[in-house]
């Protein structure tokens, strides 16, 4: 999967990360996003038995894929890579509502609101700055800057990667 | 973008707020960067507070009940109108009953309290009452043991080798204000993070070691703690020798407290208990961050007592990387609000409930009475009853225990006056409901912020108009001073000339303050370790000024409660109710309940009105270990009937791996509907989502007889609702 030179991406740290929820409310005010639409969500996995538990947290928001498979679903030609910054972008005027983009969408990001058109994260675009989630995380969990400055930061570090990165390079580093 | 001051989360003065405005609407916030406080940060609920500023259930006029008490019927008068009558009412009861006779409730910590006490002061009654679950307790417990309390909430985690996060939360409470950073990096760095709470909360998942303690046995935990390091010598025997008083009474008086002594009543395993106390003592410096466990149990006293003792004898009081007082101050002080000079013998031994044993009081705020017990009063008479309560930003239906006897109170009440942003729990039995502006809607007060940057001083900003016909709360108690006839003492109802008063020393104005829009940052003292000499004379803040700790040493043996007849070492008092307690109540109430005040997007009992918080946490739940929960055959988001010895409640079962499966845990303060979402709100008594009805009031067993801490631990059983 080639990495576009110019591509920015989120750094996520697991061992920081305390699922507080200011990433996910700091993107829906700054966004505007109608409750019950989620551009960022927290999510958890528990393994191991009481009282020996392994609890980790995730947040997760669009990845802005180097192969975004939403856009390749999309039959209406809605969802587009923007060169440059790689951000996946949707033209909610073209898009039909036919959730094929979730359908495809190995990690379920796509997310439909009232008006049943595609919506998801585009990196503050609007706001012109920092995203909100990364700009706003208390624990500093969360930071987003270009791709491969994110991916040189982590070199020393273990990471891991999610299904279905083979298939769609998502514009992550996951440090754990 | 308007600057301003967060208001939503208490005590600490609130995070700086970056306001941005399109045609006299606040569209949205963002942290503030300039701020010490928060460096740019917010939590979930600020970034949400758009949405409770403009929510429906906003109180725009003040209100005059016009139907039966609890019926919620009101009609429309002017501030004016609803200060008048107020006054009015105040001062026949003062000609009939006397002052004393009125009880103002503390709201959540707001720099408001400060006028209350002010008007208190110059009304002439003692009875602030003060809710008594967060922060007092534990302040006089550090105070009257280590003579500086600052030091016993202060945590040095950047140079800790072992951090005990012990009942508290530093995620859910105040989370962009530095402190969950610091811990992460002591973390990262290699400090050791041992997590002591029921329930694997997210700080717990960071854990090198969690010890899911029982619900309100940390004092025994603590006292075990003691045992294994007296016996095992992990103390400073030369601090203990020099600095603390008493360590000899203290060695025999632990014995009785062994592990295996603790292990049945704690649920800990003795091993555990003794690897705890081997790291915290063992550790070349550890540091103690308490949470609300410590406010909120029967042995509130001794259990803080107990840590503070922990601190001291291990050599981690006011050394690097152990709990410390802070740097001093490089800002002048401010004119104070409060009366406190005018203080006598006389307004102590009038007290309708102490709060704090009359023989501590004035404590840090001020003289005051137990919350609960003014309620109490009203029914009882003993020692008089009181006859208007005052809830400013605050509401008793919710927030104390025994909801049911609340209500019997406000029934029974002669005069009731709620102070609100928004309608709330206990309006329906207010005679006069006063609304006044959010944090948004005022030019005042400015807010000082202690930080480790330095002294944050800014003003407040208005950032829309007020919404309908209120003023702060600032402005309430002037403008209700001055109609009382206390305007010399009240600037003449005339905030501004208040604000310019107490910036006096600081050579500033309000007005030359505002021309700071982000503050002025006063630099921090130099930071100095060891400073004993001067922290154990601290001088106490009761009338006779005389220091906390009458040896000029660490209060081990406290001979202050003992004159007091007081029990001069920490011993462990059982709860109301336990599974060591009352055994023979587990055949029919086999779990043991509680709960937390706060969660990442509510706190207390407010905000559940709010669409993008209450999404996040859409029902009043109850966690539960999936073994526990499918024993009974509760699924994952059944909805159960939680039953104690004193009452019941219905919540949603979330199946919870990482609680201790002989305990689940609830949410206080659910009552509030939200009206965008269409999602109901609860009744307030048996039946209803407040788990203030499940708690025992008894007045022999419920309450710590020293600073009057009442517990948020019972036993109960759960059943699937038919």
């Amino acid at each position: 999967m080639t990495t576009e030179p110019g591509q920015y991406g989120f750094l996520f740290d697991e061992r920081r990360c305390v699922q507080c929820r200011t990433c996910e409310l700091a993107c829906k005010s700054t966004c505007d996003v109608e409750p019950g639409v989620r551009w960022r969500r927290l999510t958890e996995e528990w393994a191991g038995a009481y009282p020996a538990l392994v609890r980790t947290f995730f947040s997760l928001a669009c990845m802005h894929c180097a192969t975004p498979a939403c856009a390749e679903a999309c039959a209406a030609g809605a969802i587009s890579k923007r060169p440059g910054d790689g951000i996946v972008v949707v033209d909610r005027a073209k898009c039909d509502g036919c959730r094929d983009c979730l359908a495809a969408c190995p990690y379920a990001v796509p997310q439909f609101g009232s008006d049943g058109t595609m919506q998801k994260c585009d990196y503050c675009l609007g706001v012109g700055r920092e995203p909100a989630c990364t700009q706003s995380c208390p624990a500093d969990a969360l930071v987003y800057g270009p791709l491969e400055e994110l991916r040189t930061a982590a070199v020393a570090r273990a990471t891991k990667t999610l299904d279905g990165t083979e298939t769609t390079g998502p514009s992550i580093v996951i440090v754990t | 973008m308007v600057p301003t001051i967060c208001a939503l989360c208490g005590p600490s003065s609130g995070c700086g707020l970056a306001c941005y405005v399109r045609d006299g609407r606040l569209v949205r916030v963002e942290g503030m960067k300039e701020s010490p406080v928060n460096r740019g940060k917010l939590c979930p609920k600020a970034y949400a507070s758009a949405q409770w500023l403009y929510s429906p259930q906003r109180l725009k006029h003040p209100l005059r009940r016009i139907g039966e008490k609890g019926e919620g019927r009101f009609e429309q008068i002017s501030w004016d109108e609803a200060l008048d009558t107020i006054a009015a009412k105040l001062g026949e009861q003062k000609e009939n009953y006397g002052a004393r006779s009125l009880a103002v409730l503390s709201p959540q910590g707001r720099s408001y309290k400060e006028y209350i006490l002010r008007f208190m002061m110059a009304h002439g009654s003692p009875n602030f009452g003060h809710s008594g679950i967060c922060f007092i307790q534990r302040a006089l417990g550090f105070a009257y043991t280590l003579g500086a309390f600052e030091a016993g909430f202060n945590p040095d985690y950047e140079r800790a080798d072992v951090i005990l996060v012990w009942g508290g939360n530093p995620v859910f409470s105040g989370a962009p204000m530095g402190e969950l950073e610091r811990v992460l990096d002591a973390r990262e760095r290699g400090a050791k993070l041992v997590v002591i709470k029921p329930e694997l909360q997210p700080d717990a998942a960071k854990a090198d070691l969690w010890l899911p303690v029982r619900p309100g046995t940390d004092g025994a935990l603590a006292l075990a703690m003691l045992n294994v390091i007296v016996n095992e010598r992990l103390y400073d025997a030369d601090f203990v020798v020099r600095r603390c008083h008493g360590f000899d009474e203290l060695v025999p008086h632990v014995q009785q407290y062994t592990p295996e002594w603790a292990e049945p009543i704690t649920g800990l395993p003795a091993s555990q208990i003794r690897e705890v106390a081997r790291l915290y003592g063992g550790a070349a410096s550890a540091c103690i961050r308490t949470g609300n466990a410590f406010d909120q149990t029967v042995d509130s006293n001794h259990a803080v007592r107990a840590v503070a003792i922990l601190m001291a004898i291990t050599g981690n009081l006011d050394r690097p990387g152990g709990n410390v007082a802070p740097a001093g101050s490089t800002m002048p002080p401010l004119k104070p609000v409060h009366l406190r000079e005018r203080y006598t013998q006389e307004a102590i031994d009038d007290l309708v409930a102490p709060e704090l044993a009359p023989g501590l009081q004035p404590f840090l705020e001020g003289t005051s009475s137990a919350y609960y017990r003014c309620f109490d009063s009203v029914l009882t008479g003993d020692p008089y009853p009181i006859k208007t309560i005052i809830a400013p930003g605050t509401q008793p239906t919710v927030i104390t225990r025994g909801s049911g006897r609340v209500v019997e109170a406000l029934r029974e009440l002669e005069f009731f006056v709620v102070i609100d942003v928004m309608e709330n729990a206990s309006m329906p039995w207010a005679d006069i409901v006063v609304p006044v502006t959010t944090m948004y809607e005022s030019d005042h007060p400015f807010e000082v912020a202690r930080t480790r940057a330095g002294d944050w001083l800014m003003a407040r900003s208005k950032v829309v108009e007020p919404l309908g016909d209120y003023k702060s709360d600032y402005e309430f108690w002037l403008d209700l001073a001055v109609r009382m006839g206390h305007g010399d003492d009240f600037w003449h109802g005339d905030i501004e000339a208040c604000m310019d008063y107490r910036l006096e020393n600081l050579g500033l104005t309000m007005q030359e303050l505002r021309a700071h829009p982000s503050g002025i940052v006063y630099e921090p003292g130099p930071m100095r370790y060891e400073k004993y000499d001067q922290l154990f004379a601290t001088p106490s803040p009761r009338i006779s000024g005389a220091p906390y700790l009458p040896q000029g040493k660490v209060a081990v043996y406290n001979t202050t409660f003992e004159q007091l007849g007081f029990s001069p070492l920490p011993e462990w008092v059982e709860p109301p109710e336990s599974p060591t307690a009352t055994p023979e109540l587990l055949e029919r109430y086999p779990l043991t309940f509680f709960d937390t005040h706060t969660t990442d997007v509510y706190n207390h009992g407010w905000l559940r009105n709010v669409p993008y918080l209450r999404e996040a946490q859409p029902e009043p739940w109850v966690h539960v270990h999936p073994g526990t929960a499918r024993g009974r055959g509760i699924e994952d988001g059944d909805w159960v009937i939680v039953e104690s010895p004193h009452g019941w409640v219905k919540l949603k079962a979330v199946h919870f791996p990482g609680i201790r499966p002989d305990t689940v845990m609830g949410v206080h303060g659910w009552w509030q509907g939200c009206d965008e979402l269409d999602l109901p709100g609860y009744p307030l008594l048996d039946g209803g989502a407040n788990v203030n009805v499940l708690y025992s009031t008894d007045p022999e067993k419920a309450f710590d007889p020293v600073v009057t801490a009442m517990p948020k631990h019972t036993l109960v059983q759960l059943r699937k609702c038919p």
